[in-house]
């Protein structure tokens, strides 16, 4: 189908958006937040390796920091997560429908997986369930 | 826009072989694209044999030299032959760049491929659509806007205000950046690509410019602008040697400090 | 013939080209509410004008004290008395201004640390009448021109001018002496056009390309000139065709005259700078035509450099880096891409180059095209304007000085579209086209198109390129033009043999080529033609069997029409206006021309 619209109208398509700056900053925000955080992970991955299920246990509900950290490397995590691949969508996925149902799976996925995580370090760090 | 094979139409098919005349003695074989938008063939390669002692050093020396003495049918763009007017861009031997300034000893190897800017749509042989390209400059307002009444003389202007114009104003909208741009490969219908950011740009840090908050305004969308993920294939080709990722990343900062 | 169809189109004003002239005067005539198309054969920014580098001249005394009489008084010395003083006096009166607009409009000028415009010295421009090189060129580094018509494709897109890009003009519509219209073919769908308009202006640039090497772009094919001649118009001063005295040896690219102006300098093979002998008071500063011949001179007896002592070197290489990587990029970069050579470190290898044709299409300073017409010379055609390199007001005479056709650009698009705002009304009704008046167009067109001759146009012109190379010259003699004569008539002979090897209508620029070739061929014929006529020297045309100006009798300019069936050129002359535009300034009467 040929397409009689001016290339001008189509440049100007759909206007400006006038967001975009937020998700910007958000995406670098998140970034930097997560240089400590991935280093404070790894540090804690490699110590409850060392140990077993109730030393987990113990070192979560030990003092407030471990959760909150845990906490915030997961909500943070999964932000960006969520920012990259929204990206990596609109990059390469041109059907409208496509690309509505794969940003909201996108979006659905990382807050659902995020809130369990979320949930499971409350539950433990609040109740110390064993 | 992601199409990762050619629709069946566009599929480059084996073409004519021109051998080099038999008193040739440096020989050097050109593969390149064509199409005849009147025939109802596939578009195809065809090869020349060029005698290099017949032609000057550039790649536009060898396409006149094809279209003179071998094989007239051939049609590309070209003008000034000195790298300011920006006609003859194509992809020479997997590169963007102008035909006039390229060496064809500077293309690696033993034969040279040479084809159309990349992803934009064919006319004929060497000579792409570009009409898209230019109304995506033509968006960003190319021009002085100001509101206060003009003085009797000129504007003034610092000599460090005016440093801040170099590298943007000498863009000579060869497509070049753009058309090597893989953010503007798939997103070229609604991202405005390095060529028109840069454009953008030129006129946003212009001391003279009283429309910078409107002009950022209509440049802050995640496609118009933030489809730029500093790829930087945009620096690495362009033939004036601008840094087009620069100033798009300029562009970001001066958002930012809008609201930070 | 094949069955063809014209589009039609109905404007106030079609500009044919959109280099700096064509977008001026598009812009001014859109300003005025008139309904403007402007054609193309090239994206607007691709244009010639794109490669000036050093400037436009005005006398906005930015670096000391300036007035526009001195400005005046260069040019008619530049143009060795050949330019018409009212012209030229509206020229320098508007360059201010024109500049000043120009800066408005955003184009990027190099600064003073004032933040006023920069300006360089250029040869020939003098303060005082005559004493002391003076800086008057108002530069943007060595992009000048790049700036300029980058901008102005950006003003004229904010404004209501309508673009008709890659549309290759092929001829006027003429109607009993009238001009009507233009046809036009659009090369990225095969179709073609009828533009009908009340004001036709040409602005087509020149025809460099008649020659073998030029500074010119291969789009510089003087359509216009070629579409004059057809219609039956006369050029004039063809024989003034102006040599750059620095265009890179070989590859024939333009290094700019601001190059001197910033301070370089031109040697022998002995190392010495020679135009301290030809011009002692300007030097390196002298006008184009009077360096190319003192280069050609000093390579001629012996003192050229290179293994073949056939060229000189123009020295930068004293210059301060900081200085020349701010003010002179763009020729740095030339010089190192098309010579191999590092400026600051070495010579740049420079000949004398054709650059500039003074001569073009008779106008007014109206910018309104003229002809003669039994006993008056300046008969106006109605209808048809010309501009910029195409035309001929003449400002430039018989020698333009460097930086003065950018401002003849603005100054004279300007007082084209002020013209037409004055004489046009908007939307007025248009007498109805009659096909015999395209009848012609569509023949030639369809004749070039399947012509199936023996000769291709690329070896034709070819022949015509190197006729003009060897015998159009810097130097020429009455031999040489005699020859020159007889050579092109002798390409115009074999133009029925002719061969194009591509039929299509779309992009077939085996038939474009053809088409520019046979523009070029008319205005190559009118320049041996003109010059062979001309027994005097003046300004670019040095006539070594007669080495003197003669002002008695070879104080006109030369009217040449062409006979494009025959090949034959009918010589007449106007008078070179011996009077100024106002009192503010005396007619400046002629004088030996030293530097």
């Amino acid at each position: 189908m040929a397409s009689y619209r001016t290339p001008l109208g189509r440049a100007r398509g759909l206007g400006a958006a006038k967001h975009g700056v937020g998700a910007w900053i958000a995406e670098r925000v998140t970034a930097v937040a997560l240089v400590p955080l991935v280093l404070w992970a790894v540090f804690a991955g490699l110590r409850l390796a060392a140990t077993d299920y109730y030393g987990a246990v113990e070192w979560l509900t030990s003092s407030a920091l471990n959760p909150v950290l845990m906490g915030l490397f997961v909500i943070v995590g999964f932000m960006h997560m969520h920012a990259g691949l929204r990206v990596v969508i609109e990059d390469y996925i041109e059907k409208h429908l496509t690309r509505a149902g794969l940003l909201l799976l996108n979006l659905f996925a990382c807050s659902l997986i995020g809130a369990l995580a979320v949930f499971s370090i409350l539950k433990v760090a609040l109740g110390g369930a064993y | 826009m992601v199409q990762l094979a050619l629709p069946k139409n566009s599929r480059v098919q084996k073409g004519k072989h021109h051998a080099a005349p038999a008193s040739a003695t440096k020989v050097k074989t050109f593969k390149i694209y064509r199409y005849d938008p009147e025939g109802t063939e596939n578009p195809r390669w065809d090869t020349y044999d060029v005698d290099l002692e017949a032609c000057g050093p550039m790649v536009l020396d060898v396409l006149i030299h094809i279209k003179n003495d071998i094989d007239p049918t051939l049609a590309f763009r070209r003008s000034c032959r000195e790298g300011v007017c920006g006609s003859c861009a194509m992809n020479i031997g997997g590169r963007n760049t102008l035909a006039c300034t390229h060496g064809h000893a500077e293309v690696p190897g033993k034969d040279c491929q040479i084809s159309p800017l990349p992803h934009m749509p064919v006319i004929k042989d060497l000579i792409p659509d570009m009409s898209m390209f230019y109304a995506q400059y033509a968006s960003i307002e190319p021009w002085l806007h100001t509101t206060t009444p003009e003085p009797q003389t000129e504007w003034r202007q610092s000599p460090e205000d005016r440093e801040k114009l170099d590298g943007l104003y000498e863009c000579i909208l060869c497509a070049c950046c753009s058309t090597s741009c893989p953010s503007y490969w798939w997103n070229g219908d609604k991202y405005l690509g390095p060529a028109a950011l840069l454009h953008a740009y030129r006129w946003l840090i212009d001391s003279r410019d009283e429309a910078t908050g409107d002009r950022l305004d209509e440049l802050e969308d995640p496609f118009k602008l933030y489809r730029c993920h500093t790829i930087m294939n945009c620096a690495q080709v362009c033939p004036k040697g601008l840094n087009p990722a620069k100033a798009i990343g300029e562009i970001k900062k001066m958002l930012v400090d809008r609201v930070v | 013939m094949a069955n063809y169809q014209f589009i039609d189109h109905k404007f106030d004003v079609v500009v044919v080209g959109a280099g700096g002239s064509g977008l001026r005067a598009a812009l001014g005539c859109a300003q005025a509410g008139l309904k403007t198309a402007c054609i193309s054969k090239v994206f607007p920014t691709r244009s010639h004008t794109v490669a000036a580098q050093g400037g436009i001249s005005a006398s906005l005394g930015n670096m000391g004290e300036d007035d526009w009489r001195w400005h005046m008084y260069d040019t008619v010395k530049g143009s060795d008395w050949l330019g018409d003083q009212d012209a030229i006096e509206y020229l320098c009166r508007n360059a201010p201004a024109a500049v000043y607009e120009l800066e408005h409009w955003g184009v990027p000028f190099s600064r003073t640390s004032e933040g006023k415009i920069y300006q360089r010295a250029f040869g020939g421009m003098t303060k005082n009448f005559g004493e002391a090189p003076i800086q008057r060129t108002c530069a943007a580094a060595d992009r000048t021109g790049h700036a300029m018509l980058h901008t102005m494709y950006g003003q004229s897109l904010a404004h209501d001018t309508e673009f008709f890009i890659e549309y290759f003009a092929l001829d006027l519509i003429m109607d009993e002496g009238v001009c009507r219209g233009v046809t036009a073919w659009k090369l990225d769908d095969g179709t073609l056009h009828r533009f009908q308009a009340q004001q036709v202006i040409l602005a087509t640039g020149g025809y460099g390309r008649a020659y073998f090497s030029a500074t010119s772009a291969h789009t510089c094919t003087g359509d216009g000139g070629g579409m004059a001649l057809r219609a039956g118009l006369p050029l004039q001063d063809m024989e003034f065709v102006q040599f750059h005295p620095t265009g890179i040896y070989g590859a024939g690219c333009l290094i700019t005259e601001g190059a001197r102006g910033e301070g370089g300098y031109l040697t022998n093979s002995e190392g010495e700078r020679f135009m301290e002998r030809y011009a002692p008071s300007v030097k390196d500063l002298a006008p184009r035509d009077m360096v190319s011949r003192a280069m050609t001179i000093e390579i001629r007896e012996g003192r050229g450099v290179g293994p073949k002592k056939d060229h000189i070197f123009l020295h930068l290489d004293h210059l301060d880096p900081k200085m020349l990587a701010e003010r002179l990029p763009g020729i740095s970069e030339s010089a190192k891409i098309f010579a191999g050579v590092d400026v600051t470190k070495e010579p740049i290898p420079v000949l004398p180059t054709v650059h500039y044709n003074m001569g073009g299409i008779p106008t007014n300073f109206y910018s309104e095209v003229v002809t003669r017409l039994g006993d008056d010379p300046d008969k106006v055609v109605p209808g048809l304007m010309a501009v910029g390199e195409a035309a001929c007001v003449s400002v430039h005479g018989a020698n333009r000085l460097g930086s003065n056709s950018l401002i003849d650009l603005v100054v004279f698009g300007r007082s084209a579209a002020l013209r037409c705002a004055d004489t046009i009304k908007a939307g007025a009704t248009q007498p109805e086209l009659k096909p015999a008046m395209t009848d012609g167009h569509l023949a030639r067109f369809d004749k070039f198109r399947n012509a199936s001759g023996g000769t291709t146009t690329a070896s034709l012109r070819l022949e015509m390129q190197k006729a003009m190379q060897e015998d159009a010259a810097v130097f020429r003699t009455t031999d040489s033009l005699a020859s020159g004569v007889e050579r092109l008539a002798a390409v115009h002979a074999k133009r029925p043999d002719l061969k194009v090897s591509d039929r299509g209508m779309i992009w077939n620029t085996d038939l474009l080529e053809t088409l520019e070739f046979d523009n070029l061929v008319g205005q190559a014929i009118t320049t041996v033609a003109g010059a062979f006529n001309r027994t005097e020297s003046r300004g670019a045309h040095a006539h070594e069997d007669f080495p003197d100006r003669n002002d008695e009798t070879w104080m006109k300019h030369t009217l040449t029409w062409f006979d494009d069936a025959t090949g034959k050129v009918a010589i007449d002359y106007r008078p070179v206006h011996s009077y100024t535009l106002t009192n503010d300034i005396a007619y400046i009467p002629p004088k030996a021309r030293v530097y």
